[in-house]
This record gives structure tokens, C-alpha cells and sequence, in this order.
């Protein structure tokens, strides 16, 4: 352990870092810190409202860049052009600066305005469009009508001097036609027409809204648009009906005109004569092709407009969040006016000192400035936040921690170990050689195309498994050792060394056969294969594999109860070692480790030798406690004083947990008090402030131009103190946490190592599982024969194949994750884990790019 | 004796990974890793052993033909 070092052991040592900012640089600085994404700035306005800031002014300025940017986004949707990856630039996005930001803007908004007035135009000249091709539909087909109509008008005027006929009639006897009147006719009778187009789903209810209304006193005639016409506002493909409505009267016309308007339809003038109308028709078709023509033109500007744009709206997009970020940021600032300087204080990991300080550096001397950009350390009460160095192989094991809690400032960091024992928890349970092998396949693969991965999009399931990708392959190479450890391949036996079983040779098919043992010999490595397809087999490998949970559980446990002893230490308490650790560890110890010790002694004595009947550990466990000091079926001599000790042992520990340290604790507030302390925040307050001033003082020697400024400046920082955490002591609280922790304590001694034997279900389960899937398909298709027999064998093997993956991999896998996930949030790290801490959240351009990504 | 013999392989490895582990940031990270990932594996090969070490029960079979014997034994 290197005290000066970050490691994946503790969490970062940070510091409270208070920056002094020209204001000429204050965007350089901040956007240069971004880029190096060390910083957690806190928030030194949090009682003005967001309206108040300082920066107010340009982060609405770039909110409007961006929605423009978004605009030009959603018109290239539109227009299915496609932008420019951001994987294509190769610079890195330097900070632009601040003539570049105004620049970009000025040419956001005038890039707006012409796209939005081509758009315009467009939208126009298409609504132009639609009109004139429905005028010209419409044309054509009450053109139609008119011809037919026109024989009927004779029949028609009888009618309506009979005026007791329905008018509607007519549509449903065919009359007879070739009377050639003239065209003059209608309006003869007095007869009015209208036309028009409506959406075909809204044509039954016109009509009756019309019959009803008029009393069925119109003629009515339609036909349907072959081609569906499509809106141009909503690029929506609509199918519409023409119609043709002849009525008697004015105010007939009018009304139906209302009604039709109301319902959305468009109406156009139709000429009732045959040559106008051709006229018509002429005139409409000419347009439309003209009209055409200018569409495509400004189709094709606009096109080559956006094109333009998409070439670097990426770059831009990126450089926009960047600078709102940094206005953000800057918002979290104190300014001074007398000064004309900028305070920061912000959390960093002491480790990363040196580089803020060059890189401030760096950005002085590019900006030119004489005044340097001082960096101060202030001591504060505060927690400091918790940030644990990662990169991409511990990324995956320290969110696993995460998940469960932020751990407390400098803790042991529970993801070290995780590194190895979440992933070999899951290969108990997931023991088989093949499955594991299939599983560090996928891993593989999934490392190899890491970076074209990381760019392309994934879907959620497969990004979460790529996300775990070192855990994957972790958890296969475990699960192949466990594999062969459990001697099962595909629920396949593996033959690697000669089995210490022997058969009779001389037997009668059908009769029950035993074994037996090669003298002296023992299966070197893992089960031994001659188990596989017996009958006791489950007999055999229960009672092992309950016996290598509960062996592998105790072991986890104490390694995460000796963590509790390091925190202590590293926390310096003292009173926790001896009131928690050791007499936890003594009752722990004293029940289970004493099992453990049971189980490995029953394993290295030969029963059948010595001429005994071996023991069961479970009874054994059980009148431990029933009736101690007496043995049943003693296991070895001396036995039953052992255990009385034993008992005797765990069960002072308790009142030893129980009371020590609540009254450690009152003891140690009770002297404090009596020399005549207050309380703790107090002192330490007065020399951070002590402190402060020292050292500004040092530092500020020349620049400084009066000290009531600074004191502002240091109350400031006060202030944020005084709200920091110092609780009063209370016995009975603290007697009541006690009480708490000494009980789940003890109860959960038993209740978790009773957990861990789901190790040895979920195996069991596994590995039956995979036996009945065999079973099931490809030893069905060995046991035929001839060409049967291939077909068969080649069917089943797609089936047992994918099954195997997706049954017993995937989801078999996500279980055995789940419940090796579960075995160490509670049973390891309720342990030793502290948590309570705060997360690290540094101003990061990195980071803030991941959060919402840019295509 | 085999498990001490296990022992002396584990605690070997552990100190050689102790003193090998590849320099630079990440030195905690594979220490750890190869030692508990030593330790772990040996404890479940040892765990296995001892089970097998005076097994109090032998397999027992009835589907057993001789044919299978004889392929066992070749």
C-alpha cells in the first residue's frame, strides 16, 4: 500500500481545491479542466435561482444554437441525408474560442433562417401542387359525369316537374341516354352543381349529413382517386373521393358548399362546358409541370444546403453541448466584482494536482495574461466525495459495487476482490466445460471488436452484456476450471486421468453392480468420471457439493470480515476492532469455522478402517447446541469439552458486541465533555479558517488589493462548513445501533451460510438440466439408425445447440449472475461495507458526451 | 500427500505473481486477482479431493453391459 498512490484498493485521496480565475480566462480555464475531466465542481450559488446567474445571458444564447442545430438535424431526417459520423473527424474538438462560438452562431442562425424559408417555399409549392392535381382529378372526372349526365336531364326535368319522385331515383334505374341536349340545360333548370374532392374515410358520413339536411333533394356522384394524394405538411398519404353534387337552388348550392367545407373537402370550379373544360384541363396541366420544375429546383438547393450542413453538424453539435457545459459550470462559480476574478472550489484527486496546475498553466500562457491562475488546497470537515480510479477491466466490477452503494471516502474497496469472487461464485453454479467455454468465446469475440463495437449502436440486452464483457470472460475461464473440476463437459463425463472405479467383470445384465475402489489411488483432479451415469451419482455429488458451498461460503465471509478489520484500521477506531471485529470474528469462527473444521476432519479419516460408523455433521451441529458437552457419534476424542468451550465462546461475544461500544463511546463524550469542549465542528472550523488565510497569504502577496475582499472569500467557504456534518452524541442512539448490529450480526452468522448453499442447488440444477437436454435430443437421435439416424442427428444437433445456448447459457447464466450477484451485496458486503459515501462527479467533457451521445 | 504439495504450488505462484505482476497502475489489481484466483482454485481442487479421499459410499450401476466394460478398457 503506497500512501501516495490511487489504486483500485481505496478509494482517490481528494482534495478541496479552491481556484482563483482571471475573468478574461474564465471560459478557457473551465473548458481546459473539462477536457481533462478531473474536477467536481460544488455549487457556490445554490441559494440563487437559475434566472440569477451570471451566465444566464450566453447558456439561453446556445440553447437557441442548438435547437437550430436540432432544426437542421430534423430537416436532414426529413430529406434522409445522412450526417457525417462523428467518428470521422480526427481532431479532438480543441476548446473553440469565443469569436469561434460567435461565429458559429451568427452562421446557425442565418443557415436557419434560408433553410427555413426554403422549406417554406417548398411546403407552399407543394400545397400548390396537390391542389392543381386534385383540381385536375376533379376535372377529369366530373367531366365523366357531365357526359353521362347529360343524357339524363330530360329524365330528370320530368321529374322534377312530377316533383313528387325522389331525385334520387334516377342513380338507380339506367335511362335511357343519347339525347343530345345542350349544356345550357342545367342551369335551365335552375339546376346547380358543386365539386370537389374529399378523404374517402369521411364519404359515408357526407352523404348523409347531405341526404339528411336536404332532404334527398340533391343527385349526388363520385368516383374514386386511384393514386392517394399525400399531404405536404404531413407527408401523409391520404386516399381521396371526387364528387359531383347537382341541386336545385341557390341556397341549396350554398348549403351543400357549408356542409362540404365543413367536412373538410376542397371544391374547384368546374366548367359545365366540354371546351372550357378542356381549356381548363390545359391550363391546369401546364402549371402543374411548371410547378414541377421549380420544386425540383428548389428541392435540389435545399438538398445541397443541408448536405453542406451535415458535413459538420456533428463538429458542431459537440462543440455546442461542450460550451453550454462550460457556462454551466462557470454558473457554479463565485464571482467577485472588486477582484474581477472567478473563485472555484472544486473536489480533485490530490493525485491530480500537478496536471490541473500545468494545464492552467498552459492556458495562461497561450492567453497571455500576467496574472496567474492560483490554486489553493483549503481543509475542510467536508466528505470528500468517493472516486475510485477505473479503467476498462475494473469499470464493469466497481459498477457492480455501485450498484449497491457509493462506498465511504478511502474505504476498502470491495470491487478488488470482486474481481475474482463474482465470477467464481457463478462457476460453482455454472460449472461445465463446455458451456464455459462458449461463454469465453462470446467474451472473446466481444474483446475483439471492442472499438468497432463501442461505436455502433446496440440494442439494450446485447450492451449490457457487452458492458460486462470482462466479467464474461472471467466468468467463463472460471466456469471451464469448475468444469473440469466438476468432470462435465455438455453433461458429458471427461476422461483425463483413469478413473479410481473399477466394474466387476463377471455380472448378470440387469443386476446391480458395485464398484470397486483401485487400491490407493485416488482421482488426481476434480470428480472422478466414473460417477457419471450411476445410479448413486445425486447421492455423491449432493452431499460433496454442500459440503464445497458451505466450505467456500465460510471462506468468502472471512475474507470480508477481515476487511472490516483493515477499514477499522485504515479508519483508525480502535473500539470497532475489539467491540466488533474480534468478538464477531470469535462467534463466527466458533460455530462455523468449528463445522468447517468438522467437515474437513470427517473427509481425512478412513471410517470403514478404523471399524467406526461416521458421523452426521448435521446432528452434530444441531446437539452442539441442544445438549453440549454430551456426543452421540463421537467424531474424535475429547470432543465434547471442545464444544462446550466453543458454545461458551460465542456466547460471551454477544454481550461483548452488544455493550462495549455504545459504552466506549459514552465514555469518550463524557471526557471530551469534561474538558470542556463543546462540540467537534467548532474547533475544527476555526483552523480550517486559520489555515486559509495562511496560505492565501502566502500565495497572494503582491495582487492582493484589500483584505475585506478575501474575507469574503473565506467566510463563503465557512459558511459551506458550518452546514458540514457533526452530529450530537446521544447514548441511546447509539446503544439502539448496537443493539441492531449485534442481532443481524448473529442471526445473519447463520442465516447467510445457510445462503451460499444455493451454490450447490443452482450447480445441481444446472448440471441436471443439462443431462435431461442431452437425454432429450441428441441421445434420441444416436439411439437410431441408417439414413434416420443422420437426419436425425443432424436436426437434433441445431436444436441441442441453440437450446444449449440460449437455455442453459443465457439464462441459466443470468441466473447464476443474479445469485452470485445477491451473495455479495448482502453476504459479503454486509460485512465490512461502510458505504454512505458521496460519488465523484467530475466536470468532464468525456463523460458528458457519453451521457447523451451524438449519433 | 497432494494437498501440501498444492499448497506449495499455490503459495509459489502467489508470490510469483506477487513479484511478476506487470508494473504500472494496474499492479494491485493483477496481484490480487492471480492470488485470490490461485487460492480460490485451489480450495475447490482440494475441497474435491478430500470428498474423494475416503468416499464412504462406491457407485452402483444396473444398466451396465459387457460390451461397455470392454470399451472402457481398451
Amino acid at each position: 500500500m503506497a500512501p501516495h498512490k490511487d489504486t483500485f484498493f481505496r478509494s482517490a485521496e481528494m482534495s478541496l481545491t479552491q481556484l482563483y480565475i482571471a475573468n478574461e480566462i474564465g471560459r478557457e480555464v473551465v473548458s481546459a479542466l473539462g477536457e481533462l475531466g478531473v474536477m467536481d465542481f460544488r455549487d457556490l450559488n445554490s441559494e440563487t435561482t437559475a434566472f440569477q446567474r451570471t451566465f444566464t445571458q450566453e447558456i439561453r444564447r446556445l440553447d437557441n444554437v442548438e435547437r437550430q442545430l436540432r432544426y437542421f438535424h430534423a430537416q436532414m431526417d426529413k430529406a434522409a441525408i445522412p450526417m457525417r459520423s462523428i467518428y470521422e473527424f480526427n481532431n479532438t474538438f480543441a476548446a473553440p474560442t469565443a469569436s469561434e462560438i460567435d461565429e458559429l452562431s451568427e452562421r446557425a442562425g442565418s443557415l436557419e433562417n434560408r433553410i427555413a424559408s426554403l422549406n417554406e417555399s417548398y411546403e407552399t409549392l407543394k400545397k400548390r401542387e396537390v391542389d392543381l392535381t386534385e383540381w385536375r382529378w376533379v376535372l377529369r372526372e366530373a367531366g365523366g359525369f357531365f357526359d353521362r349526365a347529360r343524357g339524363q336531364t330530360d329524365e330528370i326535368r320530368h321529374s322534377v316537374d312530377d316533383d313528387d319522385a325522389p331525385l334520387l331515383r334516377d342513380v338507380e334505374q339506367p335511362t335511357l341516354s343519347g339525347d343530345a341536349q345542350g349544356e345550357a340545360s342545367f342551369s335551365v333548370m335552375n339546376i346547380g352543381f358543386v365539386a370537389g374532392v374529399i378523404p374517402r374515410e369521411r364519404m359515408p358520413s357526407f352523404e348523409r349529413i347531405l341526404w339528411r339536411t336536404l332532404r334527398g333533394n340533391l343527385y349526388m356522384n363520385q368516383s374514386e382517386i386511384p393514386e392517394p394524394i399525400i399531404n405536404p405538411e404531413t407527408n401523409e398519404e391520404i386516399s381521396k373521393n371526387v364528387f359531383v353534387i347537382f341541386a336545385h337552388g341557390k341556397e341549396i348550392i350554398a348549403k351543400i358548399r357549408k356542409i362540404s367545407e365543413s367536412l373538410g373537402a376542397d371544391l374547384y370550379n368546374v366548367d359545365e362546358n366540354s371546351e372550357l373544360r378542356r381549356d381548363q384541363i390545359h391550363e391546369v396541366n401546364s402549371r402543374l409541370s411548371d410547378l414541377e420544375s421549380v420544386l425540383r429546383n428548389t428541392k435540389t438547393t435545399l438538398d445541397a444546403e443541408l448536405t453542406a450542413i451535415g458535413r459538420s453538424l456533428a463538429a458542431w453539435m459537440v462543440i455546442v453541448k461542450k460550451e453550454k457545459a462550460v457556462y454551466e459550470t462557470m454558473n457554479k462559480l463565485s464571482y467577485d466584482h472588486a477582484r474581477k476574478t472567478l473563485i472555484a472550489e472544486a473536489w480533485c484527486p490530490t493525485s491530480g494536482l500537478g496536471l490541473i496546475k500545468s494545464t492552467l498553466q498552459d492556458v495562461n500562457d497561450r492567453a497571455g495574461l500576467s496574472v496567474p491562475t492560483i490554486v489553493n488546497q483549503v481543509r475542510t470537515t467536508k466528505t470528500p466525495p468517493t472516486y475510485v480510479k477505473t479503467n476498462r477491466f475494473t469499470l464493469a466490477f466497481q459498477t457492480i459495487i455501485d450498484a449497491y452503494g457509493t462506498a465511504k471516502y478511502t474505504e476498502v474497496n470491495p470491487g478488488l476482490p470482486t474481481i475474482v469472487t463474482f465470477p467464481f461464485l457463478f462457476a460453482v453454479m455454472f460449472g461445465d466445460f463446455g458451456h464455459g467455454l462458449i461463454m469465453t468465446l462470446a467474451a472473446c469475440a466481444m474483446i475483439f471488436f471492442e472499438r468497432k463495437l463501442l461505436r455502433s449502436k446496440l440494442d439494450e440486452l446485447f450492451s449490457m452484456a457487452f458492458y460486462g464483457r470482462y466479467i464474461m470472460l472471467m466468468m467463463g475461464i472460471f466456469s471451464i476450471y469448475t468444469g473440469l473440476i466438476y468432470c462435465d463437459a455438455f453433461s458429458k463425463e471427461l476422461a483425463i486421468f483413469p478413473s479410481m472405479w473399477k466394474w466387476p467383470t463377471d455380472f448378470e445384465v440387469g443386476d446391480s453392480v458395485q464398484a470397486t475402489r483401485v487400491e490407493g489411488y485416488t482421482y488426481p483432479f476434480g470428480l472422478d468420471w466414473g460417477w457419471h451415469d450411476t445410479e448413486n451419482d445425486l447421492l455423491f455429488s449432493n452431499s460433496y457439493k454442500m459440503k464445497l458451498s458451505i466450505l467456500l461460503g465460510w471462506a468468502h465471509m472471512t475474507c470480508s470480515l477481515v476487511l472490516s478489520f483493515v477499514n477499522a484500521r485504515h479508519f483508525k477506531k480502535p473500539i470497532d476492532i475489539w467491540a466488533n471485529f474480534v468478538p464477531g470474528m470469535i462467534f463466527f469462527q466458533s460455530i462455523f469455522g468449528y463445522l468447517v473444521f468438522a467437515i474437513v476432519y470427517k473427509w481425512t479419516i478412513d471410517w470403514y478402517a478404523i471399524g467406526q460408523a461416521p458421523p452426521g455433521l448435521l446432528n452434530m451441529l444441531i446437539y452442539m447446541f441442544l445438549s453440549p458437552g454430551t456426543i452421540e457419534a463421537p467424531l474424535y476424542r475429547g470432543q465434547g469439552t471442545v464444544q462446550v468451550i466453543l458454545i461458551l465462546l460465542a456466547v460471551i461475544c454477544v454481550p461483548i458486541m452488544l455493550f462495549l461500544k455504545p459504552f466506549y463511546e459514552r465514555w469518550e463524550h463524557n471526557r471530551a465533555r469534561a474538558l470542556g469542549y463543546r462540540g467537534i465542528g467548532e474547533s475544527t472550523r476555526v483552523s480550517a479558517l486559520d489555515d486559509d488565510d495562511d496560505e492565501e497569504g502566502q500565495t497572494l502577496n503582491g495582487g492582493r488589493d484589500s483584505y475585506g475582499d478575501d474575507d469574503e472569500g473565506v467566510a463563503m467557504i465557512t459558511q459551506d462548513i458550518d452546514q458540514g456534518e457533526h452530529e450530537e452524541f446521544e447514548f441511546s442512539e447509539a446503544m439502539i445501533h448496537q443493539v441492531i448490529h449485534t442481532i443481524e450480526f448473529c442471526l445473519n452468522c447463520v442465516s447467510h451460510t445457510a445462503s451460499y448453499l444455493r451454490l450447490w442447488a443452482l450447480s445441481l440444477a444446472h448440471q441436471q438440466l443439462s443431462i435431461v437436454l442431452w437425454d432429450m435430443t441428441l441421445n434420441t437421435a444416436f439411439s437410431m439408425t441408417g439414413a434416420k439416424g443422420v437426419f436425425a442427428t443432424v436436426c437434433l444437433f441445431y436444436l441441442w445447440f441453440t437450446l444449449t445456448v440460449f437455455v442453459l447459457c443465457i439464462m441459466e447464466g443470468t441466473s447464476a449472475m443474479l445469485h452470485s450477484l445477491r451473495l455479495h451485496w448482502v453476504e459479503a458486503m454486509s460485512k465490512h461495507f461502510i458505504g454512505d459515501g458521496i460519488p465523484f462527479q467530475p466536470f468532464s467533457f468525456k463523460i458528458l458526451l457519453e451521457e447523451e451521445p451524438i449519433e | 500427500w497432494s494437498l501440501l504439495v498444492g499448497i506449495l504450488v499455490v503459495i509459489a505462484f502467489c508470490v510469483a505473481s506477487y513479484f511478476l505482476a506487470p508494473k504500472g497502475e494496474d499492479q494491485l489489481v493483477w496481484r490480487s486477482s492471480l492470488m485470490i484466483s490461485a487460492t480460490a482454485c485451489y480450495l475447490m481442487w482440494a475441497i474435491t479431493f478430500l470428498a474423494q479421499w475416503h468416499p464412504l459410499i462406491v457407485p452402483q450401476r444396473n444398466d451396465l453391459r459387457p460390451e461397455y466394460l470392454q470399451d472402457k478398457m481398451l
